[in-house]
């Protein structure tokens, strides 16, 4: 009793300490983040910006009644769609892969070395990274170079319509595979060695413990990083269609996020690139609720 | 771990390490490619006829970075805002996660303040309003506009809070009992065994700030007060731009002498290596850091 | 209880915030400020220093010498010395970079005291929300009598494009009449190919001559390469305004009749959209049927700008679609690449030997004031300052050596704070007159009017000497005795049939649609040109557009035409 009652003494100190710890976050919180919530209102406005938010006129939700009706959204869905999902299975994959076999690598300045390099690319900005990319696979850069030595016709990969969607997965699977593999071979390395010995005891080849030990043990933690990666299947990435993308592939490259920046800081139409960003947010935030409850519900885990 | 056996495990073991060595190389030819670029002379890489060796090799790009005002200028802004935002961070993603990562009873209001920090970190309100406000702070052209916006970087908040929970709560309690304060507590107690995922969250920070260019974008309404990555990102000129706005023909001339891609590429180069010095400090943290931080049991 | 009650400290505090940071956004503009005294007279200076706030639109390499910025420059300096008016930036930016700054002034309700406005969408928006100055009575009152007869020599077209209901919102730039298209074609290759076209000599080619050109370029393969295309364009085809017509098809388009891109009046004096018209399909089937044969670069539609430019110097492409002015910054890449190119300059003309040409949009570009500025005037003087002052000064070098020297180093014309260009109609013509004169002995080098036009007759005679030249004196001798002397003898022979675009503006129908229009328009186009659409789908192609508010756009502009 009078251990408990000194601990609540010391409780409502702590309670009040704990709330001054959080107060400084909270005010940057609050006035990055809250305060341009109130901007939100815009999407239900004729947004002029010499009235301001109070005066200008309520039109309802007219702007997503026209954003349902413009062709353009459709397809910038789709593009946002397919690069996600892309990105996502891929880079998911890819990771697994280069997981498992970089656990077989015995040679521990080779695994180091590539562990380094394969790592790299993650830090790198995508200002940087696009140089690199255009670089490489311009008409003339090494990659069309080889594929004219082929024999084959050059490719304009950053300028067509049926390049530029594989394009942007491909470098974004390139930039991340190493560092998404960091997970997975932690997991990898967590599992249990007294089970291959005694597969491998019994004759199993290394495909057969591949799939019926390593994956098992990965499943886990695949699963909860697909229900995370959920949350992202709207953002295909700004930084990087942003520097690499042209008009010429706005058909097929641009997505929710360029769209609406161009949208609202370019052509100026700031309601309606409000309204279709608030759209984009509503259907990540629940994509993000789902994810967690899904990874509650197969994992044991939360993500937050 | 045991040694493979037989000869299935010899070929299966060349194609692996054959296959390892095609990805890593995969990363860093594209690397090489750009390097090789920089050093190359200028007509050389304009000719794009260099591939992963230098053509004509000069270090001529080099020495004319070295005179750029504008590229060290934009460099030192760089180095600022990756200081003033790796302190910002680390001292407000530290006090926060600290009373977060204790439970709903023993932090009242827990549950309040994570919805809140949730919602903050997926929805905004959008690029405009977030300006306005930053506009009205009068932060618009100083590195504080490139700092305190991002102050909070809610996930990795998360990611402290996730590893402190795992943190043995014995310490603590025997802290406690020696009269420790909260603070206390927490520099005494939890920072130091929580080295790993202290150093990943830098490492996102800094990162995070030295690659950002669209900050510098919106906020810096001029060319010298852009940082780093801002900067560079504005190099490659845009021609359609330049004939589709009643440019001069003096200004049409002038655009089309596009700075040279071999200085391009030796910018490029040098804005990457203060992170490629950072990076192997950082780097044996890293894996403990986002698998013990990124998931709550 | 307490915890809740920081909780709402910090809500109370963002409210707070909000009200300051958000909603105070939208400024009020009445109210002028006190305007500062200033003596009279177009060119009279201020008693007081007099702070001006810009937005500058700049360039990514201005040629600066050391130590100037775009704030402080020779001109700025000028400025504050004739006027006493100090420049401050607000914000400077090129390209799209400015359109955002611009966009978030805009949406700050916080514009610049004056600033460069590229688009006239743009400036329609800054008109409908109030936010900048009537200059309908500085412009009378403080321009020059020579400024004023350089926007006559327009007969008001170009005042036109920036005034709304009767008022002038801004001081737009000039954009004079400098058609036609012109097709640069290798006249080395020519002599090689002995191909003989154009044998009349006025450097007017026929549909199958520059078909015959392309194809004999193709199978000859003069240049070399390997490699050859016959033509090539850029996927967008088309292009509404002459400066942009570079690699366009435009110069093939006329020959047709067709006006893509523009609001014309047909023969029953309808309104209709030259993208739409007949004629359009006819010219897109000659390029389809160019294209099946090969003579149309097979990598058409993925081939951008720059791989052009690319293809003319690796000596694969012997024919340059633009304007007069492209050996000056494209063509001379190729000369730099490969001494031996020549260009000769044609254009392209219909059955009857005509060559049809529409009329330049007159306003390009424009300055604006802030609405509720002390002295909106001062955009006025800076007219009169850079393009009378400056332009019929006498003494420059003697006077002002630093801004003589920024001329003949060729820094960027964005340096000076008006930041469009104010020439007279005939300009273009009149330099060229003199230009000539001057090298047939006719008159003096110091007789010549403008400061270019020495440095270009200058640079001609250093490359009709012989012995070392630089590439930007073939440049500027291709670009006037090929370019602007096809323009000068196409005019005197009335060679001309012009068109007039009836509508340049922007209507309420327009803005919401005329992005997704004009992506169907260059999707379908592209595909009728590579095949992958059949011809005949042109006409559903109209419907399609008709559909998607060409109709009321169509209809919106005669509302407007009929208003008048």
């Amino acid at each position: 009793m009078s251990k408990e009652k000194s601990q609540h003494r010391g409780g409502m100190g702590t309670q009040a300490m704990f709330h001054l710890m959080m107060l400084p976050g909270m005010a940057f919180v609050a006035v990055f983040c809250f305060v341009p919530m109130v901007g939100i209102v815009m999407a239900f406005q004729d947004y002029v910006p010499a009235k301001g938010i109070l005066k200008s006129k309520f039109v309802g939700l007219e702007h997503f009644k026209y954003m349902m009706e413009l062709p353009d959204i459709v397809q910038i869905f789709t593009n946002t769609l397919v690069i996600a999902v892309g990105k996502i299975i891929l880079g998911t994959l890819m990771a697994i892969v280069f997981a498992i076999l970089l656990n077989e690598i015995r040679v521990k300045f080779l695994k180091k070395t590539i562990q380094t390099i394969v790592y790299l690319p993650h830090f790198l900005s995508w200002v940087v990274l696009a140089a690199v990319v255009v670089n490489m696979v311009n008409l003339d850069g090494p990659v069309n170079q080889f594929i004219a030595a082929l024999g084959l016709e050059k490719i304009n990969f950053l300028g067509s319509n049926t390049w530029f969607r594989p394009m942007i997965i491909a470098t974004d699977v390139w930039k991340e595979f190493g560092y998404n593999s960091i997970v997975y071979l932690a997991a990898i390395t967590a599992i249990d060695p007294g089970l291959h010995e005694a597969a491998a005891m019994d004759g199993a080849t290394w495909w057969k413990r591949v799939w019926h030990i390593t994956l098992p043990g990965m499943l886990p933690i695949i699963l909860l990083m697909a229900a995370m990666s959920l949350s992202s299947i709207l953002s295909a990435g700004f930084d990087q269609i942003y520097n690499l993308y042209s008009p010429m592939v706005y058909k097929t490259g641009d997505v929710l996020d360029t769209y609406v920046y161009r949208m609202g800081l370019i052509s100026r139409q700031y309601s309606f690139s409000t309204a279709v960003g608030l759209l984009r947010s509503v259907v990540g935030l629940i994509l993000m609720v789902m994810a967690n409850e899904l990874s509650k519900r197969f994992t044991e885990r939360k993500i937050f | 771990m045991i040694r493979k056996k037989g000869i299935a495990a010899n070929t299966g073991t060349i194609v692996i390490y054959a296959l390892v060595i095609l990805l890593g190389l995969a990363c860093l030819l594209p690397m090489l490619n750009i390097l090789a670029i920089s050093f190359s002379s200028s007509d050389a890489a304009a000719a794009n006829i260099v591939g992963f060796l230098p053509v004509k090799f000069t270090t001529a790009a080099y020495a004319k970075i070295m005179e750029d005002r504008q590229f060290w200028r934009s460099f030192g802004i760089s180095v600022f805002r990756v200081v003033a935002a790796l302190v910002i961070n680390l001292v407000l993603i530290v006090l926060m996660a600290y009373p977060l990562s204790k439970s709903k009873r023993e932090f009242k209001g827990r549950g309040i303040y994570m919805g809140l920090l949730i919602f903050a970190m997926l929805f905004n309100g959008g690029m405009i309003p977030t300006y306005l406000v930053v506009k009205n702070l009068n932060l618009l052209n100083t590195v504080w506009a490139l700092v305190l916006p991002g102050a909070v970087p809610i996930f990795s908040v998360i990611m402290v809070m996730n590893f402190f929970m795992g943190v043995p709560k014995s310490l603590e309690e025997a802290a406690v009992i020696d009269g420790a304060t909260p603070i206390q507590v927490l520099t005494r107690v939890y920072l130091p065994c929580s080295k790993p995922v202290i150093a990943t969250i830098a490492l996102f920070s800094i990162v995070g700030s030295w690659n950002d260019f669209f900050g510098g974008l919106i906020y810096m309404t001029k060319v010298q007060n852009y940082p780093l990555q801002t900067y560079i990102q504005t190099l490659s000129v845009k021609l359609e731009d330049m004939l589709n706005s009643g440019g001069s023909l003096n200004s049409l001339i002038n655009a089309m002498e596009v700075s040279s891609q071999n200085l391009n590429a030796a910018k490029i180069v040098v804005s990457v290596v203060p992170l490629l010095l950072i990076y192997p400090l950082l780097q044996r943290y890293l894996i403990t850091g986002i698998v013990v931080g990124s998931v709550k049991e | 209880m307490k915890g809740y009650g920081i909780r709402w400290c910090a809500a109370g505090l963002a409210a707070c915030l909000l009200a300051a940071g958000l909603v105070g956004c939208g400024k009020d503009g009445t109210g002028n400020e006190d305007p500062v005294a200033a003596e009279d007279g177009v060119m009279g200076s201020y008693q007081q220093e007099l702070e001006c706030s810009m937005g500058r639109r700049t360039l990514a390499n201005p040629k600066f010498p050391e130590g100037d910025s775009y704030e402080d420059n020779a001109y700025t300096r000028y400025v504050a010395e004739k006027l006493n008016i100090r420049i401050r930036d607000e914000f400077e930016a090129n390209g799209e970079d400015y359109d955002r700054q611009v966009s978030l002034a805009i949406a700050s309700g916080e514009l610049p005291d004056a600033l460069f406005i590229g688009s006239k969408d743009i400036l329609d928006e800054l008109v409908e929300n109030d936010l900048i100055e009537d200059l309908t009575d500085v412009y009378a009152d403080y321009a020059s009598d020579y400024i004023k007869g350089i926007y006559d020599s327009y007969d008001g077209r170009c005042l036109d494009t920036a005034t709304y209901d009767g008022r002038l919102m801004a001081i737009p730039g000039t954009n004079l009449d400098s058609a036609p298209c012109v097709a640069y074609v290798r006249q080395d290759w020519l002599d090689k190919t002995g191909l003989s076209v154009d044998v009349d000599g006025d450097h007017c080619l026929t549909i199958d001559e520059l078909e015959l050109i392309g194809k004999t370029f193709l199978e000859q393969d003069p240049g070399e390469s390997g490699n050859p295309v016959g033509m090539a364009f850029v996927p967008y085809l088309t292009a509404d305004d002459y400066g942009g017509s570079g690699y366009t098809i435009n110069a093939v388009t006329s020959a047709f009749h067709a006006f893509p891109k523009l609001w014309i009046k047909d023969e029953s004096g309808k309104v209709i959209y030259g993208s739409a018209a007949p004629e359009m399909k006819e010219t897109l089937g000659q390029l389809a049927a160019w294209f099946e044969e090969g003579i149309l670069d097979p990598q058409f539609g993925t081939r951008t700008w720059d791989d052009i430019t690319a293809l003319l110097t690796n000596n694969q492409l012997g024919i340059a679609f633009g304007p007069w002015h492209i050996p000056d910054w494209l063509l001379n890449n190729v000369k730099g690449m490969n001494p031996e190119a020549e260009f000769s300059a044609f254009t392209i003309c219909d059955e009857e030997g005509k060559v049809n040409v529409a009329h330049s949009n007159a306003g390009s570009g424009y300055m604006v004031v802030r609405k509720g500025y002390s002295n909106p005037e001062v955009i006025v003087k800076m007219l009169n300052l850079f393009f009378d002052d400056i332009v019929n000064h006498t003494a420059l070098e003697t006077e002002a050596p630093e801004v003589a020297a920024y001329i003949s180093q060729g820094v960027d014309n964005s340096a000076r704070p008006f930041q469009v260009e104010v020439n007279a109609y005939t300009s273009l013509l009149d330099d060229y007159a003199d230009i000539k004169g001057c090298l047939n002995g006719e008159i003096t080098v110091e007789e010549v009017h403008t400061a270019e036009s020495k440095s270009i007759v200058e640079a001609i005679k250093r490359l009709q000497a012989g012995g070392e030249t630089e590439v930007n004196d073939w440049a500027k001798y291709t670009s006037r005795m090929g370019g602007i002397e096809l323009i000068e003898s196409l005019t005197k022979k009335e060679q001309f049939n012009w068109e007039t675009p009836v509508f340049r503006g922007t209507t309420e129908t327009m803005k919401k649609s005329s992005a997704s229009l004009g992506k169907m328009e260059e999707e379908v186009f592209v595909g009728i040109v590579t095949g992958s659409v059949p011809l005949d789908d042109f006409d559903s192609f109209v419907e399609d557009w008709k559909a998607q508010g060409g109709e009321a756009i169509t209809a919106e502009i005669e509302e407007v035409l009929g208003g008048e």
